[in-house]
């Protein structure tokens, strides 16, 4: 027999891949430093179609990788580096054991290193690519700035993470940038969008948590490492856009207003600075100092192919959104000790408010509790003296929900000792057939009042008393209901209610039906019911194959209809219990 | 110097005849004495061997007397005495005490010691005087004469030229990777700012992409004239291929021998025979055939009965494996041993906190990030490795308490 028989497994799909321990052996690194370097260059393993194939006829679960990726790894000049640490490794051990201590700081002063700059170009070659990706980046830097410096990772990762953190979010300080906010039971969601990507992240509480046992902190370590050399760059690239220093600087009328006194009990001098620029209490200084630029009104250009009503919307949209980025401004925020500050802060900051907090707390604080101008202070405990009079003291939450909604809501359901509207997640949109809690229908319904009583310019701006009774969402999409108060003349209130926007919206209420007005209502409603016969009658007139089809459809959409029923049927239950319980209440007292 | 040879005689004849001690012992001194000798046991032995008797020798030639007896220690002292006279002038032990030694006041070297050391005038003198210093006198004033035109020897040269040394350990501290002042620069560069440039740059590579494809093809097309000779492709279809003789297979083997006379008697009616029931059973066949198709006229409801069935079966089967490749898609990719395990985080309704006070975080981002990045197969499945033993343990109770229970 010749040499040109075909053999198996030596064609095709077993010869693209291979496995984790040749690809290995072929770099010829270890284990720990081949996970290392593939992570840093997102080499993934791949799962093959045919895994017999690929394995040789045993269907063993093995880890594959594609032979092109490897070939690709085999120039990548940090293997090198990697082999040199190995090497600086040993010689140090050996120096230790020999208790040759010159030795061994000679080698520590020549440790080697390596830089991830090339690799972030390679993977990010335009900095829109960085952007789409950066919402990992930002999970993990944020995750490793919480952590405690004791030294089971590296704390100078900890810190330049942290820098990098604040840096990022006195950008978004500076731009504006925040949309939407949610407080779940893992975390904080912030969503911003920037340059016209849409930027999700998850930022951790800061109280202390145990770390879990069962998660690979090398992994982790490493693609913190490569994560904070992509947002390191992409900080320097935002800083230049807006004209900004960078590494950032305080602006110089906000490093006056935060100098004090005792600035030694906060932290060290050569921290001092980065804790004050951590504080977000100060506005950033630019590379270009100009006074208030006059923003220039942007050119209209009519692209082709749209009509007026589309410019129109979008010119709509933008005002929207200014009006939105001036959410908080003319606000001056006080945060108590026991609310989460820098969250607050961050937020405030970001739509224009002016906010400060107690001394005991952290450096940076702008004015005290006792400054007569300040409007609102956020407070979280169930009871507390209210000294002055002149300012509104809210929960938290008020200000989160303000951001989902993007107008001030009344404070009134914020009071202390309140219970609560639940937070409603503003990463759900709802479609149609959905079910709607009511208390969104509510904001939408403020929101729809607000604006139409600015448009009409009413002097009678009956403002709406939102009663809230909001659920709230999970990210994980798990409704799970808050406890609610409700009052008893709830059912008034929405007729009234209903009557005022229905007076609002020009058409003529009800109440005030006469006989003229409903031979009016007629022809609408003639002409429905003429459509819903017609419908019926195509329907009747379908052939079998094809009403077999329309039937499925329609038990498709109806069964939507269905679900959102339920679940309005149990939030009804829901509340007829609390009803009844809370008249036992009263009856009792 | 005994050779090879005699000494194997020596050793033949003193083991032949008279095998005693003292023969060995003569054997022994005589080779141990040969020069470039190593014996086994050094001059222990030897010394040992010649203390005890002495050979009887002729000590009155002058050669034998050389050989024999040993005058080192009086040459050495007959040397001693000759060094003495010749350097100092006669015997030490016979000069006065005042010419070997001194008083030390403290007075300096010259003072002293310039009336009786004749060993310690000479190196002063020495020391005055330079053997090469007309050469060294050269050199430096050729030195002068070069450093005042500009030229500078190559070692100061290169001393001044070397630059100072780098801090290299500040170096690699401020290059660390994750060291947090490090500094960040513009790594995207001009991006779209040149314009104009920027984008003919980028159609020039477009189009060079394309010819350098086109090149490919038409290289793989190019059809090679010269290769083929003229006289090929005159002569092509012209040429008969052979006829592949069939290769005949030699009967079914040779028999042994005697059966092959009994089998060829009865070959003629045996084949004759064969050939009657192939016959049969052909007919047989055929006809078996023609019922059967027959017989299928009346079975065709059944048969479509069962082709129906086979094909709604392969169809179930096909729709069930698509569903599973579009489950299979949504679902993370098994990559490695250990399966990915989704984690929930969810708290029950009388768990819900009434203000972000009382709020009470559940589950680990930590642990999200990780489970999240297996989900987007980005790394396998890792579980904490756990301490395997390799032989069983084995518990043995004391023997006290093995008496109780």
């Amino acid at each position: 027999m010749g040499g040109l028989q075909k053999k198996k497994f030596e064609r095709g799909s077993a010869t693209n891949y291979i496995t984790r321990n040749k690809a290995r052996k072929k770099l010829q690194l270890s284990l720990p430093d081949f996970r290392r370097l593939c992570i840093l260059k997102g080499i993934y393993p791949h799962e093959p179609k045919h895994k017999k194939k690929v394995n040789k006829g045993s269907t063993a679960p093995r880890t594959f990788y594609l032979l092109k990726d490897i070939r690709f790894l085999l120039h990548e000049p940090i293997v090198g580096k990697f082999r040199d640490y190995k090497v600086f490794v040993r010689k140090l051990r050996k120096a230790y054991g020999k208790s040759e201590w010159t030795s061994v700081e000679r080698l520590r002063e020549n440790k080697p290193t390596y830089k991830l700059d090339h690799i972030i170009k390679e993977r990010y070659p335009t900095f829109i690519d960085a952007l789409r990706d950066i919402d990992d980046a930002l999970c993990m830097c944020f995750l490793f700035s919480t952590f405690a410096r004791t030294g089971k990772c590296h704390v100078q990762t900890i810190q330049l993470c942290r820098r990098l953190t604040v840096e990022w979010m006195n950008y978004i300080i500076t731009s504006r940038a925040l949309r939407k906010v949610f407080l779940s039971i893992k975390g904080i969601y912030y969503q911003v969008e920037v340059m016209g990507q849409l930027i999700t992240w998850l930022v951790p509480y800061q109280f202390a948590h145990d770390h879990p046992t069962d998660v690979d902190y090398r992994v982790m370590a490493t693609f913190t490492e490569l994560y904070t050399t992509l947002l390191g760059f992409v900080n320097f690239r935002l800083y230049h856009s807006l004209n900004l220093v960078y590494p950032p600087k305080l602006d110089g009328k906000a490093e006056a207003e935060l100098k004090e006194e005792d600035e030694e009990g906060y932290a060290m001098n050569s921290e001092s600075y980065s804790e004050k620029l951590s504080a977000l209490g100060g506005s950033l200084a630019r590379v270009v100092s100009a006074g208030e630029e006059e923003e220039a009104e942007v050119d209209q250009f009519p692209v082709e192919g749209e009509d007026m009503e589309k410019m129109e919307a979008r010119e709509k949209e933008q005002k929207e959104l200014e009006a939105q980025k001036r959410l908080f401004e003319g606000l001056k925020v006080f945060l108590n000790r026991e609310v989460p500050r820098e969250s607050l802060a961050f937020i405030l900051r970001c739509f224009g408010a002016e906010v400060s907090w107690d001394k005991s707390v952290c450096i940076g604080s702008t004015f005290d509790v006792t400054d007569e101008t300040i409007t609102h202070q956020i407070v979280d405990r169930p009871n507390a003296e209210k000294q002055y009079i002149n300012r509104y003291y809210i929960q938290p939450q008020w200000v989160y929900d303000c951001v989902n909604a993007k107008i001030l809501l009344p404070v009134q359901d914020y009071f202390l000792g309140v219970t609560l509207p639940p937070h409603l997640s503003p990463f759900v949109e709802e479609k149609e057939g959905d079910y709607i809690p009511p208390e969104k229908l509510k904001i939408m319904a403020l929101k729809r009042g607000e604006k139409s009583a600015q448009e009409e310019e009413e002097e009678e701006e009956e403002e709406e008393e939102g009663e809230g009774e909001e659920e709230e969402e999970d990210e994980d999409e798990d409704a799970e209901e808050d406890e609610d108060e409700e009052e008893e003349d709830v059912a008034e209130e929405m007729n009234l209610k209903k009557m005022e926007k229905q007076r609002s919206q020009g058409k003529s209420l009800s109440v005030k039906v006469t006989p003229g007005k409903v031979k009016a209502e007629n022809p609408a409603r003639l002409e429905q019911e003429e459509k819903a016969e017609e419908k019926r009658l195509a329907i009747m007139m379908m052939k079998k194959k094809e009403k077999y089809l329309y039937d499925k459809i329609m038990f498709g959409k109806k069964r939507k209809i269905r679900e959102a029923n339920k679940l309005a049927a149990k939030r009804k239950a829901h509340d007829d219990a609390e009803k009844v319980a809370k008249k036992k209440k009263a009856k009792k007292q | 110097i005994i050779t090879l040879k005699t000494f194997t005689n020596i050793l033949i004849l003193s083991s032949s005849r008279w095998f005693n001690m003292a023969a060995a012992r003569r054997l022994k001194r005589v080779v141990a004495s040969q020069p470039g000798f190593l014996p086994v046991k050094t001059s222990v032995d030897a010394a040992g061997l010649t203390s005890g008797r002495r050979k009887r020798v002729n000590k009155n030639k002058k050669k034998s007397w050389g050989k024999h007896s040993d005058i080192q220690d009086v040459e050495q002292f007959l040397d001693d005495v000759r060094l003495q006279e010749r350097t100092t002038g006669g015997l030490l032990s016979e000069r006065p005490d005042d010419s070997l030694f001194f008083l030390d006041v403290g007075q300096e070297f010259g003072t002293v010691h310039q009336s009786s050391s004749v060993m310690c005038r000479l190196p002063s003198v020495l020391a005055h005087q330079k053997p090469n210093a007309k050469k060294l006198r050269r050199l430096a004033q050729r030195a002068e004469r070069l450093a005042a035109k500009g030229v500078v020897p190559r070692k100061q040269r290169q001393l001044l030229n070397r630059r100072p040394v780098d801090k290299t350990a500040k170096k690699t501290a401020t290059e660390a990777n994750n060291n947090p002042d490090r500094g960040f620069y513009n790594l995207w560069g001009q991006e779209g700012e040149c314009g104009l440039n920027a984008l003919l740059l980028e159609a020039h590579e477009v189009e060079v992409k394309k010819q350098k494809e086109e090149e490919k093809i038409e290289k793989q097309l190019a059809f090679n004239k010269e290769e083929t000779t003229i006289f090929q492709e005159q002569v092509e279809g012209l040429l008969e291929e052979e006829e592949k003789n069939p290769v005949e297979e030699e009967g079914q083997g040779e028999m042994p021998v005697g059966a092959i006379v009994l089998a060829e008697k009865k070959t003629e009616k045996q084949r004759k025979r064969e050939k009657m029931d192939k016959i049969k059973a052909q007919q047989r066949q055929v006809d078996r055939q023609q019922i059967d198709r027959r017989q299928q006229l009346f079975q065709l409801r059944s048969i479509k009965a069962s082709i129906k069935q086979q094909e709604q079966r392969t169809k179930e089967r096909q729709t069930e494996r698509k569903a599973k490749q579009e489950a299979q898609k949504a679902m993370p990719r098994r990559l490695g041993r250990l399966k990915y395990t989704p984690d929930l985080e969810v708290q029950l309704s009388d768990e819900l906190a009434s203000s972000l006070r009382q709020l009470k975080p559940e589950g680990s981002i930590l642990k999200d990030r990780f489970k999240s990045l297996q989900k987007r197969n980005l790394i396998e499945p890792r579980e904490r490795a756990k301490f395997k033993r390799r032989h069983k343990l084995k518990y043995v109770e004391k023997r006290a308490f093995r008496e109780i229970t």
